[in-house]
């Protein structure tokens, strides 16, 4: 094989992978725009007679807590003026070092109780389980520190009576409504397994007491950027993977679960790095090994906000992770790459995810060390190179520009004019320098994963709407064996038999 | 490698400059039009403000005077204010009751509400559909019966129950005839909208024909239907469920009958349910005897608390301790007596739940 012959091969490749990704992009566009619509349409209707009833399925949500001492009365406050009619709030404490547990303790009146705790899921020990003197809904409990959120998370899942569980961040502000929207589809669809909905970015936002008052837009140019990502990634990415069942990640920060579905699975898998679509590739695969008819469903209301990183330590610290994540998780449940029955997960999505998603940062890096061989050694046409290039980030816009506008076109949550200039201001911006560091951090987590290294957490900055700057660790590094899959001996033989 | 250069790219790059284009221009129209949208939906929102503000006196008039509402002066109804009106007439009258209804219903009568409902009824796009059936219920009007009765059947999940409910609106008897046999095959229908539709129906209306359409339903169906049974008439509930206890042995359907116990006329069957094979049929088995439970039921209760379930062992403990014939002394009696760990552990708890150190 000969320079020229390596060159042209190159060329080729690089060409197939940019009409693969934005051909697929593009169909996602429509197949979302489509969803969406539709899906306006049936909940204008509904909400027309929305009744809270004796049907709606009591929720439990589990609130996994380390070291958030700041934030977290404010947000536990937040969360029990949930508008919904029956639900509890289950609090872990994960072993923080900081004064969580005894905020807690205070600021509602927390006595230790007796429960009969049953770790069905596993989790590291569990210290105390305490119960609110002024609040009948709020249990906490103390356990000892598991190094993840999946860990606390699976306490919680313990510790939960109702049969639905939904799992969010300490710090997510969530919707008033939320519950209501997100339940949805559990009440249109008996054999939905997890619901996940829109995640929204809070930095710029004003939030009061846990709430969100008043939406708007950061003046951090990351935390900016990282808006018009969500906008792409939960408007018409997740919106068009769910139309056709094959949803691959509900979001950490808020998703809504069946139990004992859960439970039949093994929880959280309290070595996964990227927890969240472990769980969600796991409950797939589980469900197809077993034949069971399943859905997991989206709501693309926005239901929950949550805090974006706004200094590039922290955002290439939380691309690095995903990508170590998403490697892991697809590593984890690679039987179901191959099943036959997987639909469209296993032909589609999964295919899909592991081209463009998982290995793309290597054809984008290379694409990029590719042109500047190529200008160096004088071998690049440049206009040519310019066209396509012009032609990538003309893309890029045209993505932005429709998550943009299917946004406008349904929830409009940015009301003025000036929002909506800046919103395209940065669709057209980020294609140049963001979108090169972006993908280059994500080979680097992409590598992580590949050498198998170990993922070192990291302290992470909030923005000030939430905490006044303050810095807190998300978790420190994991210390339990995995235990991927494990399953209770107690988990429910018929699953759809809850309690309520 | 000859392969490698059977297309020359020159004309990829011809491709890539037409797309380049077409992409640019795709780009500008969309953002353009998102700002077209936005325009937009700030005039439409400003001057559907207006316009509802004025509807809004001339229905609160109307809902308390019967003569203003065949009186009033009516504001003009422009072609693009048509779906506000009728969104808001809608609204006002799923408010209100009684006697403001026939006058919310006179004062339609006389703009041109049932007019636009059936334009939008035959011509509509399926929003318009809904929006019409939804109106032309609402409005009680008895032409439309027969055409809502094939609406129900229709395979849109929110038309066919908006039909439904406009067919209670018209003729509340519908709903024993026509939509309870209907449920067990329309399980599309949310839950929510199916209990509100059987409530306004009545439940002298539906008591029987929901009994009569359990009583000939297949298990599967039987357990689904068993939830909309709260409203019917307690006498018929409990004959249904002491039937189906006596008789069924489907363990999802002895659950959702065990549910709905709520007088102790007898349990049937409760000692062999409380040692049923099924997990949940024992623990909702011991969930009723904490409200129906009486002496000669404690010690099949204890034997519940050492249950390998937890579900069942807590429902148990929780029972026990709710006995009404039963002290604090003897509730700690009773668990000192537990040699089992887990007997103890859960009747702790339970005991705990009701301030019982």
């Amino acid at each position: 094989m000969t320079v020229q012959d390596f060159v042209q091969a190159g060329q080729w490749v690089f060409l197939a992978y940019f009409v693969g990704i934005n051909v697929g992009y593009l169909l996602q566009n429509v197949i979302a725009a489509h969803g969406i619509r539709r899906y306006l349409q049936t909940a204008d209707q509904s909400e027309a007679e929305s009744v809270f009833s004796a049907l709606d399925i009591p929720i439990s949500i589990v609130v996994p807590a380390y070291n958030e001492s700041v934030s977290i009365i404010s947000s536990v406050k937040a969360m029990l003026q949930l508008e919904y009619p029956q639900f509890e709030l289950v609090v872990v404490n994960d072993g923080s070092t900081d004064d969580t547990l005894e905020r807690l303790i205070d600021g509602f009146g927390l006595q230790t109780f007796p429960e009969a705790y049953r770790a069905r899921v596993p989790c590291k020990p569990v210290v105390s389980v305490y119960r609110s003197t002024l609040v009948p809904n709020l249990r906490v409990v103390d356990k000892v520190n598991g190094g993840s959120k999946a860990d606390a998370s699976n306490a919680g899942i313990n510790a939960c009576r109702y049969p639905l569980v939904c799992v969010v961040d300490a710090d997510s502000i969530m919707q008033p409504d939320s519950l209501r929207r997100i339940v949805r589809p559990f009440l249109e669809d008996a054999t939905t397994v997890a619901v996940g909905g829109t995640v929204r970015i809070s930095n710029g936002c004003v939030v009061r007491r846990g709430f969100l008052e008043k939406v708007g837009l950061p003046t951090n140019f990351l935390a900016l950027v990282q808006v018009v990502e969500y906008l792409r990634a939960f408007l018409f990415g997740r919106m068009s993977w769910s139309s056709m069942n094959g949803l691959l990640i509900i979001s950490g920060a808020f998703g809504l679960f069946h139990k004992e579905t859960l439970i039949e699975v093994g929880g959280y898998n309290p070595e996964a790095v990227g927890e969240d679509m472990e769980l969600v590739l796991r409950l797939h695969r589980k469900m197809k090994e077993k034949r069971k008819p399943y859905r997991i469903a989206f709501v693309p209301d926005p239901v929950c906000w949550t805090d974006a990183p706004e200094n590039l330590r922290d955002l290439r610290g939380q691309r690095i992770r995903w990508q170590h994540g998403l490697g892991q998780a697809f590593a984890l449940n690679r039987s179901l790459m191959t099943n036959p029955r997987g639909g469209a997960v296993t032909w589609i999505a999964i295919p899909f995810y592991v081209i463009f998603e998982l290995f793309g940062p290597i054809l984008e890096v290379a694409g990029y060390v590719f042109i500047l061989l190529c200008a160096l050694m004088g071998w690049l046409a440049w206009p040519e190179a310019m066209i396509f290039f012009a032609l990538a980030v003309g893309l890029g816009m045209l993505l932005s520009t429709s998550a943009i506008m299917l946004e406008e076109m349904s929830f409009h949550m940015y009301p003025r004019f000036g929002q909506l200039l800046a919103l395209y201001g940065v669709a057209i911006i980020e294609n140049i320098g963001y979108r090169q560091l972006t993908s280059f951090w994500r080979l680097r987590g992409l590598f992580r994963w590949l050498l198998g290294r170990k993922h070192a957490w990291q302290t992470i900055t909030r923005s000030k709407n939430l905490a006044g700057g303050t810095t807190s660790v998300i978790m420190p590094a994991p210390a339990k064996p995995p235990a991927p899959g494990s399953s209770s001996a107690e988990s429910g033989e018929a699953p759809r038999q809850d309690e309520s | 490698m000859d392969w490698l250069y059977r297309y020359d790219f020159d004309t990829l790059t011809l491709i890539a400059v037409w797309c380049l284009a077409g992409v640019l221009v795709t780009t500008v129209v969309l953002f353009f039009y998102a700002i077209g949208l936005r325009t937009a939906t700030l005039i439409r929102n400003r001057r559907r403000g207006a316009f509802i503000r004025r509807w809004r006196e001339v229905f609160a008039m109307a809902v308390i005077n019967h003569d203003a509402a065949a009186a009033l002066p009516l504001p003009v109804v422009h072609r693009h204010d048509e779906t506000d009106l009728l969104e808001e007439w809608n609204r006002v009258r799923s408010l209100v009751d009684g006697k403001a209804i026939d006058n919310l219903i006179v004062l339609a009568r006389r703009t041109a509400i049932r007019k636009i409902a059936v334009r939008k009824l035959h011509h509509g796009r399926l929003s318009s559909r809904i929006l019409a059936v939804h109106t032309l219920g609402h409005l009680r009007d008895e032409g439309f019966r027969d055409e809502f009765l094939e609406l129900v059947d229709h395979p849109h999940t929110v038309l066919s129950i908006t039909a439904a409910e406009a067919l209670i609106e018209i003729d509340p008897a519908l709903a024993g005839s026509t939509i309870v046999p209907m449920l067990a095959r329309r399980r599309d229908w949310p839950r929510d909208r199916v209990s509100v539709l059987l409530r306004r129906a009545g439940s002298e209306r539906i008591s029987e024909p929901v009994y009569r359409a359990i009583r000939s339903a297949t298990d599967a169906d039987k357990a689904y239907l068993l939830q909309f049974t709260r409203l019917v008439e307690p006498e018929v509930l409990d004959a249904l469920v002491s039937d189906l206890l006596r008789e069924n042995n489907d363990p999802a359907v002895l659950n959702a009958a065990l549910k709905l116990v709520n007088g102790f006329s007898g349990v049937p069957r409760i000692a062999a349910l409380l040692r049923h094979d099924v997990w949940f049929v024992r623990m909702q088995a011991a969930k009723v005897l904490g409200r129906v439970g009486q002496q000669e039921h404690l010690s099949l209760l204890l034997e519940l608390v050492s249950d390998p379930e937890w579900w069942v062992r807590y429902r148990a403990a929780q029972s026990i301790a709710s006995l009404p014939f039963l002290g604090p002394n003897r509730l700690r009696q009773i668990r000192a007596e537990q040699a089992d760990p887990y007997a103890s552990d859960i009747l702790g708890q339970a005991y705990a739940e009701v301030g019982i150190a």
